[in-house]
């Protein structure tokens, strides 16, 4: 009987050293420890033996479904190991192929600049406006103080539509529709596209400029300077040299046109802005005794050239991919 | 206005450089660069529009004097001789146009004798051509005091000089060749039967010195600078005299002028002269006023205090006149100098003083304000949110021209008129587009062109048109899709963009604007092909378009797959408002599929309305999941399948309430499509 039991225990270990699969070990352990397996038949054999001798058969039995569990569990995590490792040699992939990406899109630099420059101001409060880029003569000039033979509006190559109606050439007026609704005091800029009939290397027919118009008691020059310099410090992202030189526009008076110092050490013209003229203030019904304020306007495509060192203005209206992609 | 350095260093005791005088003018707004021409250095100077005084060598003196307070030396001038009594008759008729109006004769000028080398000289680095002695001294003095002069011929003048308006349709041959035509807002210059100049613009042909002229009459006149203005321009003309004109020239300078003429003739090439006839019209003269200038004014726009001695200093060096009222306490009266026309008001002054005081001597200053902190503006967010969902779909913003060519206007559909530009640069650029899909598909030829496969654009602008002539301005967000949805792999197979690429980048949009009454309607539009085009619509209103370009318009444009395009109406787009979370139970959905064949007459958009208007709260889903065309005999049907999926917010559905939900639109598919269910 203990050599039975003896044989039992040999052939089980031999058949769980010959598995080579999880599958196969588990036909092992079913077919010794399973409800109808050898060593369950053993146990379940215990009450054909003589008494005095079922302690120690009993032991023995147990002491034998100990070792072949011990065996199995040893040869499943064995066999486990393989597996998995079989498994990741299977999962080996060429990780250098492209991955499957999709496009990515781009602004465009001239929106770039406009967001920013918006973000800039809004930051020091003011308000975005937008105005009609079909204007007409009382907005685009006589409301600026441009009469009708005003050389300034020589400065200006005008698109017409008829005798009312025009392409604005700058976007100064909107200053005048802002302060027609909403009055004094006023903070705000306004972007927009502008129209000009002129066209080589340097000029394109329609461009983007930025207005900004601060009217408020006590509001003069030294705030606009003021205000101006840390507009380009944050904008070029560098301290920049600025001078701010004499200049003449019809709604501003004195007007500036503002510099910066270029890397060459040349001085390049950026903006144009001044105080706003009393004419324009008192058009409107604004006291000039009691408000005052500046305005300054800038062309966004000038920006964009100098702060990413873009040389010909018509690539903006290209709309190349090949351009667009690097903003 | 160019200027030669030596020529201006003549007046000064100190000798400048270049550079300086360069730097000295532009820091003070005369803006100056420096040339070089045969070994000599030249002022190429720019004129803002309201400096006419410094259009001369006389002014841009002056100037350099007030901004170094340097001192001129000045060179007296004799006056000629007269050596006879002819005059010649002058009747000014329009006394306000032509408030001072001199002229001499000068009789026997040799012509023979060529101008002298410096004159030439300083004329040619000037900018000017020598012409002969005449029309180079001319030049030349006006160059050097700013006051056009012209010489006519004396035996071409009819008896006598007329100074008047001229009439309706009055034509003139120029000296450039060219034939005007004039009309009542002209001056002209006429003899008894013709016109022989516009005034302050140009001459005649025919009234003009020729190489035999021996006898001329010297023009030297102050003509009112509103009756000169614009009026170059609007023959398309260009002078040296009528640049000054309609800026404004000294009203007191025409005697000087002409007596500067006559010293140079006689020295260079003899002459004899006759007596100035002078025609002056007081009344009409332009005399500056004294404006009264504070200066708690000056604080309020420059935001310093300049010293008194300082503010007067400037003034003097400025040639102005300063009455004192109380000391300078509060401040003074004013009155600019004959040649100064922009000075007409305190900030004009104010604006003097602060460009010769410098802009450098004014602080920066921030100014004080209730701070706001702020976020981004609504506006800013908006077109973010935009952006960031065309940039993750891969799409690339572009910027197009607002004007584009009548025909590809034409085909876009629209009722309304079309803005055209009276002045185009080309007719290319000659209306304003009433879409954007015209710039989108040159973007789209250009980058074929240049070799991209695979184009997603998109660009945010205005559309225009007019009712009744009013301008009509429309903000739109239009795109373009073309080529491969994917990029070439290795891993896949490619396939086309198609529409319901581009329709499901729309549902983004509105996805992203939480905008869910949302519906696309098949539709019609010249430019997108017929059966693949939806009008876009939000409730009952109509805000876009979607579709594929018209194949007739595709045809030239050499394509390999075909484009599709939408246009949204920007403003429909609004920021949605954030609204209260709600707290949502979970119970698990279930779903149940159906699928039938209906007529290809039938969009499975009205089935699924259909569905909807059931009603049936626990239906949370439907999915279109299978859709294909079936032959069945003759006609062909699509085979549909559509899975509902249905779930409640506070229980766990049990079989039965679904199947009843489920026979309800099977019933409602039988009655209203006669659709059976297998």
């Amino acid at each position: 009987m203990t050599d039975n039991l003896s044989d039992l225990s040999d052939s089980a270990i031999q058949e769980i050293n010959k598995t080579s699969s999880s599958n196969e070990l588990e036909l092992v352990r079913v077919k010794y420890l399973g409800k109808r397996g050898s060593i369950t038949g053993a146990l379940k054999s215990l009450s054909e033996i003589d008494p005095k001798d079922r302690p120690a058969f009993g032991k023995r039995i147990n002491e034998i479904k100990s070792l072949i569990q011990l065996k199995l569990s040893e040869k499943k995590a064995s066999l486990q190991k393989k597996e998995i490792n079989q498994s990741i040699d299977d999962k080996k992939i060429d990780v250098t192929l492209p991955g499957r990406n999709s496009f990515q899109g781009h602004r465009h630099p001239i929106t770039r600049t406009l967001l920013e420059i918006e973000e800039i101001f809004y930051g020091a409060g003011f308000e975005v406006e937008d105005g009609p880029e079909i204007e007409d003569e009382y907005h685009n000039f006589t409301a600026l103080n441009i009469s009708d033979n005003h050389p300034a509006r020589a400065m200006h190559d005008t698109f017409y539509f008829n005798s009312e109606y025009l392409l604005r050439t700058h976007t100064s007026p909107i200053q005048i529709r802002s302060m027609e609704r909403e009055g004094v005091p006023i903070r705000v800029i306004a972007p927009g596209k502008v129209y000009r009939r002129d066209s080589d290397i340097t000029h394109t027919p329609m461009f983007h400029q930025i207005e900004g118009l601060v009217i408020d008691k006590g509001i003069n020059f030294s705030h606009l300077k003021g205000i101006l310099h840390q507009f380009i410090n944050t904008f070029f992202e560098d301290n920049t040299e600025v001078r701010f030189r004499p200049s003449y526009f019809p709604f501003t008076e004195p007007s500036a046109e503002v510099d910066i110092l270029s890397k060459e050490n040349k001085w390049l013209e950026i903006l144009g802005c001044g105080m706003v003229h009393p004419k324009v203030l008192e058009n409107l019904g604004i006291n000039t005794e009691t408000y005052s304020g500046y305005a300054f306007g800038m062309g966004v495509e000038r920006l964009t050239m100098l702060k990413y060192g873009i040389k010909d203005i018509r690539s903006f209206y290209e709309n190349d991919l090949n351009f667009l992609n690097q903003f | 206005m160019k200027l030669p350095v030596k020529w201006i260093n003549e007046s000064f005791k100190k000798g400048y450089s270049a550079v300086e005088l360069s730097d000295l003018l532009t820091l003070s707004g005369i803006e100056s660069e420096i040339e070089r021409k045969k070994d000599e250095e030249i002022l190429d100077i720019q004129l803002t529009p309201n400096r006419a005084d410094c259009f001369s060598y006389k002014g841009i003196i002056q100037e350099i004097r007030a901004l170094d307070s340097s001192k001129i030396t000045n060179k007296g001038l004799t006056d000629p001789k007269i050596h006879h009594n002819e005059i010649m008759d002058v009747d000014v008729q329009s006394p306000n146009d032509s408030p001072v109006f001199m002229t001499r004769v000068i009789r026997s000028i040799n012509q023979d004798v060529k101008s002298p080398s410096w004159l030439i000289n300083k004329l040619d680095l000037s900018g000017y051509k020598s012409i002969n002695v005449i029309v180079d001294i001319a030049n030349f003095v006006m160059l050097e005091t700013g006051q056009p002069l012209h010489t006519y011929d004396l035996k071409k003048i009819n008896k006598k000089i007329i100074v008047r308006r001229a009439n309706e349709k009055e034509a003139i041959d120029i000296l450039d060749g060219n034939r005007k035509l004039l009309d009542s807002n002209f001056l002209v210059i006429a003899d008894e039967e013709k016109s022989i100049g516009i005034a302050g613009i140009m001459g005649s042909l025919d009234s003009g010195i020729s190489d035999d002229t021996k006898d001329i009459v010297l023009e030297s006149a102050y003509f009112n600078y509103e009756t000169i203005m614009g009026r170059a321009r609007s023959l398309s003309l260009h002078s040296e005299a009528s640049m000054r004109f309609e800026r404004g020239v000294d009203p007191e300078i025409q005697e000087y002028a002409i007596q500067r003429f006559t010293n140079l003739i006689n020295e260079i090439a003899g002459g004899e002269n006759g007596p100035i006839h002078s025609f002056i019209s007081k009344k009409d003269k332009p005399k500056n006023k004294f404006i009264s200038l504070r200066k708690n004014k000056i604080k309020q726009i420059l935001g310093i205090t300049i010293p008194n001695h300082a503010i007067k200093s400037i003034l003097n060096r400025l040639d102005m006149e300063i009455e004192e009222k109380d000391s300078g306490y509060t401040g003074w009266k004013v009155r600019a100098p004959s040649y100064r026309f922009d000075i007409n008001e305190e900030c004009d002054l104010i604006e003097e003083i602060s460009r010769v005081y410098g802009f450098d001597q004014i602080p920066q200053k921030i100014e004080q304000q209730n701070i706001a902190l702020m976020t981004k503006s609504s506006r800013q967010i908006k077109r973010e949110q935009i952006d960031s969902v065309f940039h993750g779909l891969g799409y690339y913003e572009v910027v197009n021209y607002s004007f584009i060519s009548p025909s590809m206007n034409s085909l876009s559909n629209s009722n309304k008129d079309m803005m055209d530009l009276q002045n185009p640069i080309s007719i290319e650029m000659s209306v304003m587009r009433n879409s954007l899909w015209p710039g989108l598909l040159n973007n789209l030829s250009h980058n074929i062109k240049r070799q991209h496969r695979n184009i997603k654009i998109f660009e945010v602008g205005k559309r225009f048109a007019s009712d009744k002539k009013v301008p009509i301005e429309i903000n739109v967000i239009s795109g373009l899709i073309y080529g491969q949805r994917t990029m070439e792999s290795w891993s896949y197979k490619a396939a086309r963009l198609d529409f319901f690429d581009l329709k499901g980048h729309i549902q983004d949009i509105f996805t992203a604007f939480k905008l869910k009454k949302i519906k696309f309607e098949s539709s019609s539009h010249p430019m997108l092909c017929p059966g693949v085009c939806a009008e876009i619509k939000l409730g009952r209103k109509k805000i876009g378009m979607i579709g594929m370009l018209n194949p007739e318009l595709s045809a030239d444009m050499k394509l390999e797959h075909d484009p599709f395009l939408f246009e949204l109406d920007y403003e429909a787009l609004k920021l949605p408002q954030l609204k209260n979370y709600t707290h949502q139970e979970y119970h698990p959905s279930s779903r149940r599929d159906l699928s039938f064949l209906i007529s290809h007459e039938i969009e499975v958009s009205q089935i699924l309305d259909k569905i909807n208007d059931l009603k049936i709260n626990e239906l949370k889903e439907t999915v279109v999941f299978d859709l294909f065309p079936k032959k069945d005999g003759e006609n062909t049907q699509n085979s549909v399948s559509i899975g509902l999926i249905f779930q409640a917010k506070s229980r766990t559905l049990k079989d039965v309430e679904i199947d009843q939900f489920v026979a309800k639109v099977i019933k409602m598919l039988k009655s209203d499509f006669q659709i059976d269910i297998k």
